[in-house]
């Protein structure tokens, strides 16, 4: 019998700059893979999540194309060069564009994915930002959650792109391993418990303690 | 670095607990260990809730004289006795004192052992630990990662509807409902057919503050979906009620014994979106994927249907997801239920094919003796029957159907199999009466422990020495008021 389960895509779009090199990109490594085996530990998210990794330094792309969880691969992550978050939101838009299955009249539609974007810096292609950012905005095509990591990241630009941001004080191993354990908690339960009304906004867990929610 | 520090109990007891970070949270409360985990600490995510006096009331009230697990005696549930608060005790994990220091939450024994995975549950998943949540096993994509062992068969599944629409059928009599009963509510251990009913802190206690619960997707009932955007105060909200827990619990037994969903089919409910489209699949417009009438929700494949459940689930199943489904009041009883697996049960045949993973099956339609998991058909000289009719009283020599039972080699019969006005639950001596065995290709009814147990001819069959099952015999299987007369049927 085909399954009739419905898919949460998820996709996660992070920051691999210069600025990243050394104990922070080992931690997002690490993250996700604690990710992962969090995910496959969890009967629904390992029914219902896929997962799709997109890394941007000087330029942007997928690394991981989305994949249910039991065929992921964890991708490899290097640091280096500059912050094209404005690529990064192209590869996004075409990636859900190409991935996501629409709601039609033939065809059961995947749940709006969830993003979650971790950068530590600002957009180096300004103006390239400036064009996807408001073309995310108007989509309205994902629920976008995005962290500043460490006191350099521009978390004004980031309220562009969406209205869930929040802050985390330091690139530290120890803060990365929380806000990916954070991410692995709403994803759990957005694979729950989605909101069954329509239009509701996206619920999830608290913050880990030391993240603060950018108003 | 782990903390043990202390919680200080309504009464006066002092329990030590292990702070830890990122403690497991669920959608009402979070939870810290026992250094020995035995028992687990409970607080609430909301300190509203937990600074409420309703709250307080309410769990005071489950733990004293609603609670099932503690006999009356010692301050639970009116007519309790021992035996029946041990025999639930296995059954829920049943909050057991409020913690009014350092704030106020709850403290519940932990899960038995067998509703953690161990480490060989698995090859690819790392599960070693985790709670045995249901849609690990009524998962078809989640079930094939698990090792054969773990997922049980048919019969295992079977045995734990049972205990679970049993559980339910205990809380509803004592008018409580649970108003949160899913998937992650409720653990199973298909190894031994066994499952525990957690997260009992939300109950509706009757006459007091019902909590703030909608219950978890896929088991919200479709008038609580429908009405949820109503305000609090509208009496046209639908709110968690023993009515809803029937839904949730139908659709877990569905769940159980055929590994789908009831509701989740091709049909599209909405273009617009798929938080739409869901809300009218779960809602308003939700239909079940075998309602006979209306096929739009009906998967073009459908290996196993619930006629293959036997004539008792079906019509049961035909209750809750189509006269029932939006209409709350059909809605099957737990108690209905319990009887329907019961009877159900004595249906169960074993599949002779070695290889089938369900192993056995329920033996409805004896013209066409096929097992629908595997289509390995059984042989004529393994189909015998025992119909039982019970006296009628005052009227001697009368004698109406009470039930069949489907026999295997090596079967129990119990004092429910020999006896009018006996019913399989708590109450009940579970010891075995009698037992079926076969003897190069004979099959005989070996008497236990049953007086008055007599031969076709009315020679008194005495405890060791067996009647011999032909068909058309007729005997009585037990003396007494209200003991079975038996008729065989084999083959047929």
């Amino acid at each position: 019998m085909a399954d009739y389960t419905r898919r949460l895509p998820v996709y996660l779009l992070l920051d691999c700059s210069g600025s990243m090199m050394g104990e922070p990109i080992e931690a997002v490594r690490q993250g996700v893979k604690a990710l992962l085996s969090e995910l496959k530990g969890d009967p629904q998210a390992l029914e219902t999540a896929y997962l799709s990794v997109i890394t941007f330094d000087s330029s942007a792309r997928q690394v991981m194309p989305l994949t249910e969880l039991m065929q992921f691969q964890e991708p490899q992550v290097n640091a280096g060069g500059a912050t094209a978050l404005g690529g990064a939101l192209n590869v996004l838009m075409e990636c859900v564009e190409r991935e996501v299955r629409q709601c039609t009249e033939t065809q059961k539609g995947d749940w709006r994915p969830l993003v979650f974007l971790l950068t530590d810096g600002s957009p180096t292609d300004v103006e390239t930002f400036g064009k996807a950012s408001r073309a995310i905005r108007e989509m309205k095509a994902a629920n976008i959650v995005a962290c500043a990591a460490g006191a350099k990241a521009d978390t004004a630009c980031l309220k562009q792109i969406t209205d869930n941001v929040l802050m985390m004080n330091t690139l530290s191993a120890g803060d990365l391993a929380r806000f990916f354990a954070w991410v692995s908690g709403s994803i759990r339960m957005s694979s729950k418990g989605m909101d069954a009304k329509p239009g509701g906004p996206v619920q999830l867990p608290p913050p880990p303690d030391g993240f603060v929610v950018v108003p | 670095m782990p903390v043990t520090v202390e919680a200080v109990l309504s009464d006066g007891r002092k329990l030590p607990y292990v702070i830890q970070d990122n403690p497991p949270r669920g959608g009402m409360k979070y939870t810290y260990f026992a250094p020995d985990k035995s028992y687990v600490v409970q607080f609430f995510n909301n300190p509203m809730i937990a600074a409420d006096p309703d709250t307080h009331k309410r769990l005071e009230a489950i733990i004293g004289k609603y609670n099932p697990t503690r006999p009356e005696s010692e301050g639970g549930a009116p007519g309790n006795s021992p035996a029946m608060a041990a025999y639930f005790a296995d059954r829920f994990c049943w909050p057991v004192a409020t913690v009014q220091s350092p704030e106020f939450g709850i403290v519940c024994p932990a899960y038995p052992e067998n509703f953690f995975f161990t480490e060989e549950a698995s090859v690819v998943l790392p599960l070693k630990g985790r709670d045995k949540r249901s849609k690990w096993f009524t998962s078809m994509r989640n079930r094939q990662y698990l090792e054969p062992d773990e997922v049980g068969d048919f019969r295992a599944m079977l045995e734990l509807s049972m205990s679970l629409a049993r559980s339910v059928r205990r809380m509803h009599q004592a008018g409580l409902a649970h108003s949160d009963l899913s998937c992650n509510n409720v653990l199973i251990d298909p190894r031994s057919g066994r499952c525990v009913v957690i997260d009992i802190d939300s109950l509706v206690v009757p006459g007091l503050f019902p909590p703030e619960v909608v219950g978890t997707h896929g088991y919200i009932a479709p008038e609580v979906l429908e009405t949820l955007d109503l305000p609090a105060d509208s009496p046209d909200r639908k709110s968690p009620c023993a009515y809803t827990d029937l839904h949730a619990l139908a659709v877990l037994l569905y769940e159980y014994l055929l590994m789908r969903h009831p509701l989740e089919g091709p049909k599209i409910y909405s273009a617009n979106s798929p938080e739409e489209d869901d809300y009218l699949a779960f809602g308003p417009r939700a239909t079940f994927i075998e309602d006979p009438r209306d096929t739009s929700n009906r998967p073009p494949d459908l290996p196993l249907t619930i006629h293959d459940m036997g004539p008792y689930l079906e019509d049961l199943f035909l209750r809750a997801f189509v006269d029932g489904l939006h209409c709350p009041e059909r809605r099957p009883a737990a108690m209905e239920w319990e009887k329907g697996l019961i009877k159900t049960w004595d249906l169960l045949h074993p599949c002779e094919n070695p290889d089938c993973a369900a192993k056995w099956f329920v033996l409805h339609d004896v013209k066409h003796p096929v097992c629908p998991f595997c289509g390995t058909p059984v042989k004529r000289e393994n189909i015998v029957r025992l119909h039982l009719k019970s006296p009628v009283r005052g009227r001697r020599g009368q004698w109406v159907p009470a039930g069949e039972v489907d026999v295997f080699h090596k079967m129990p019969l119990f004092r429910w199999h020999i006896q009018a006005n006996t019913f399989p639950d708590e109450k009940t001596d579970a010891s075995m009466q009698a037992y079926i065995y076969r003897q190069g290709g004979q099959w005989l009814l070996v008497n236990q422990r049953i007086h008055g147990m007599t031969t076709p001819g009315g020679a008194v069959v005495p405890a060791g020495k067996a009647v011999w099952l032909q068909d058309g015999t007729l005997f009585r299987v037990s003396g007494g008021e209200g003991g079975y007369l038996v008729k065989v049927s084999c083959g047929r």
